[in-house]
């Protein structure tokens, strides 16, 4: 019998609102996991690449690089390409973005989200892997 | 002028009375001289005395002239005989004399008889021929002579026009001038157009020639040219009208003959920036825009073939300043000058389609800005709806009395419904930028509506039934029909007080081919003036109670009309003031004429 290594229970955050952070650190303890909170693209890519998390909640609207950026050299990562995404956005044009990506990875959850609706997301998107 | 009277039998003229009269008087003359001179043998016998009757009777009678002749021949044989017998010498020269007579009728009467045929044609020709004659003196200009034909072309009596000088036919001093001008320059002329009076007072354009026929006599043929001439009146007046359409038209004309313009008007011109000289002549395939040069090419030679529906095709023109403009053409085969041509009819939509462009991207603008607008006011509200829920799932952790609680709930919902606002206004932008395609697919309609009442607990706000057949199923895009027949089902119950009775039906109708599906309540009901308004943004029937109470904004029937109009199909709706309304949201069987992606 093969031991599989213990699962990760960290969720990167990758978000620059300040206070959806706060928020986010709080509903993801409640729910069980582990929050890691960055602000920013490049620092979140950077930790995803020396520590992959089960899941990346992820905003688009963001600086110095977009949500869609931050996914397209995440997935150019061999090892990150499995990794479950859930794009977290309050801008109306995911749906479109979305329908050209084929990415059975990636999830989309709406701003502003309720509790269960958060939980519900979270476990159908690591549930998948 | 002759009078007939009777005469043994017979017709006879007055004229024929008297020259009988006088042919025999003088015949008698003739035979008492002679019968005379030989009695009494005085002076030569006047045989030449017998040519006078015989000449004249035979003038006018050939016929019975040589029967005179024969009988003058006899006598003066006969008398001869009695009064000279038996000097044959004498005998021989009467004889002669006898025959001369005789011979000089036959010279006459062969004379007269062709003289009399020939007058005869001549007066056949003179009074049969359709065209006018008139002889009139060239000194005096007193008309002589006129045929029947003339009569007729002017109305006036033979009488009338003999009275008449030839220059007061015509109809002014203007034409009368004019005619004295031309006799001026020549004594025969012919094809001289005028204008000469009626007896009716009508003027009748003619054609006149005349020829001076004797030392003073002139005759004039005229010929009635009336309707050719008002014809060609006629069709000048229609070619200055269509000058005028064609020269004021907004539409640019151009007439193309062998690729070359022969004619643009002055829209045209102006369209093209060149001059009406510089453009004659010149190939119109030159004005048009390179990249559209196979295309009209290809246009303008198969307008030729085609006799069915003329097309219209856009093209792009270089103006002379070389700005370009959009035309959209219309090309009809003509002949001109009985050469094939090709009439083409362009009108500039330059700025119709410089107008369709700003309009797209304004209404692009507006999305972009509505889409930034609700990012917006979207992302404050996560930590409000996120703390929200926390406080009121978890109430113990964080000492939430149940006080508390009922209050957070109520915040709760604002936050929804405010998202649901966002969510609507985000739609309508959608959908007015028209970025949303409709999915097809076959929805179980009973099913479909059992759903809908679940998830909105409809049932629980009142008297609800539904009334469809279960088998039945329509092609449709579920999601959006879905949310089109649960706006109507929220509405029913927003504008209703209880005791409700809703009621949704389910019908096709085969004579339009349409799915219906009608929402009936026993609500307040929509005024007429109302009910073109609600299906507007942000409108609800207006100042009612209703409005405040429960406090939406009218998205959603604005939402509901445009996906209804997607699948090709309208929402009617039927309402008595206080009794209630019905919606009815009406799609056809098959998607044909639907649209799989919104226009603007």
């Amino acid at each position: 019998m093969v031991r599989r290594p213990a699962m990760t229970r960290k969720i990167l955050v990758v978000e620059d609102d300040e206070p959806i952070l706060d928020l986010m650190d709080l509903l993801i303890r409640k729910l069980g996991y582990d929050p890691v909170l960055i602000s920013n693209g490049p620092d979140a890519l950077e930790y995803a690449r020396r520590e992959p998390p089960a899941l990346i909640l992820l905003d688009i609207m963001m600086t110095p690089i977009s949500g869609w950026e931050f996914l397209e050299q995440l997935r150019a990562e061999k090892a990150l390409q499995n990794l479950p995404v859930i794009i977290f956005s309050a801008s109306p044009s995911v749906e479109e973005r979305m329908a050209t990506i084929n990415d059975p990875h990636l999830g989309v959850l709406h701003k502003p989200v309720s509790f269960t609706e958060l939980k519900n997301g979270i476990e159908r998107s690591i549930g998948k892997r | 002028m002759d009078h007939t009277v009777k005469f043994l039998g017979r017709s006879l003229f007055h004229t024929d009375i008297v020259r009988v009269c006088v042919i025999i008087s003088l015949s008698l003359c003739c035979i008492l001289i002679t019968a005379l001179s030989l009695e009494r043998q005085i002076g030569p016998v006047y045989t030449q005395l017998f040519y006078f009757p015989i000449i004249y009777a035979t003038y006018f009678y050939p016929k019975k002239g040589l029967y005179l002749a024969g009988a003058c021949a006899l006598v003066f044989e006969l008398l001869s005989y009695f009064y000279v017998y038996p000097s044959t010498v004498d005998l021989i020269s009467t004889t002669v004399q006898a025959i001369l007579f005789i011979l000089v009728a036959v010279v006459v009467s062969t004379f007269t008889e062709n003289l009399n045929t020939s007058e005869a044609r001549y007066r056949s020709i003179f009074e049969s021929t359709l065209m006018g004659i008139v002889l009139y003196d060239q000194n005096t200009f007193e008309i002589r002579l006129t045929n029947e034909c003339v009569e007729q072309m002017l109305g006036y009596t033979e009488e009338e026009l003999r009275s008449m000088r030839f220059p007061d036919l015509f109809s002014s001093p203007e034409e009368q001038r004019v005619f004295y001008e031309r006799l001026g320059t020549s004594t025969d002329i012919s094809n001289f157009q005028t204008r000469i009076l009626m007896k009716s007072g009508g003027s009748l354009w003619v054609a006149l020639s005349w020829r001076r026929i004797t030392d003073n006599m002139v005759s004039t043929s005229i010929i009635d040219i009336n309707s050719r001439k008002l014809a060609e009146q006629a069709a000048g007046e229609n070619l200055a009208r269509y000058q005028q359409v064609t020269e004021s038209s907004p539409t640019g004309i151009v007439i193309l003959r062998e690729e070359k313009i022969t004619y643009t008007n002055p829209s045209f011109t102006r369209f093209s920036g060149y001059s009406p000289d510089e453009l004659l002549g010149k190939d119109l395939l030159s004005l048009v825009h390179e990249d559209d040069r196979a295309g009209f090419s290809g246009f303008i030679s198969a307008s030729g073939e085609k006799s069915d529906l003329p097309e219209i095709r856009e093209c792009r023109f270089i103006t002379k300043s070389g700005k370009e403009r959009l035309g959209a053409l219309f090309v009809t085969p003509i002949v001109q000058q009985g050469k094939p041509s090709l009439l083409l009819n362009l009108v500039d939509i330059t700025e119709r389609e410089q107008l369709k462009e700003r309009i797209q991207r304004d209404t692009e603008m507006r999305h972009g800005i509505i889409s930034t607008v609700a990012h917006e006011l979207r992302t404050p509200l996560q930590p409000i709806m996120g703390y929200l829920n926390l406080l009121t799932q978890d109430p113990t952790t964080y000492g939430v009395n149940d006080e508390t609680r009922a209050i957070l709930d109520r915040c709760a919902k604002s936050v929804d419904r405010e998202s649901q606002i966002i969510n609507q206004m985000l739609e309508l932008s959608v959908l007015d930028a028209g970025k949303i395609p409709l999915s097809y697919s076959v929805v179980p309609i009973s099913d479909l509506l059992k759903t809908i009442v679940d998830t909105g607990g409809y049932a629980s706000k009142g008297d609800l039934v539904i009334d469809a057949p279960t088998d039945a199923t329509m092609e449709a895009d579920e999601h959006k029909l879905s949310i089109v027949i649960d706006s109507m089902l929220s509405n029913a119950v927003n504008y209703s007080k209880p005791p409700r009775k809703i009621r949704v039906t389910y019908q096709f109708s085969n004579s339009e081919q349409m799915h219906r599906i009608s929402i009936q309540d026993n609500g307040i009901g929509i005024t007429n003036s109302q009910l073109d308004e609600i299906f507007e943004p942000f409108t609800l029937p207006d100042g009612s109670s209703a409005n405040r109470k429960h406090d939406r904004v009218g998205l959603s029937l604005s939402i509901a009309k445009k996906y209804v109009k997607m699948h090709g199909g309208y929402i009617s709706v039927d309402s008595i003031v206080n009794l209630g309304s019905t919606f009815t949201i009406h799609i056809p069987r098959t998607p044909d004429g639907a649209e799989t992606s919104h226009d603007a």
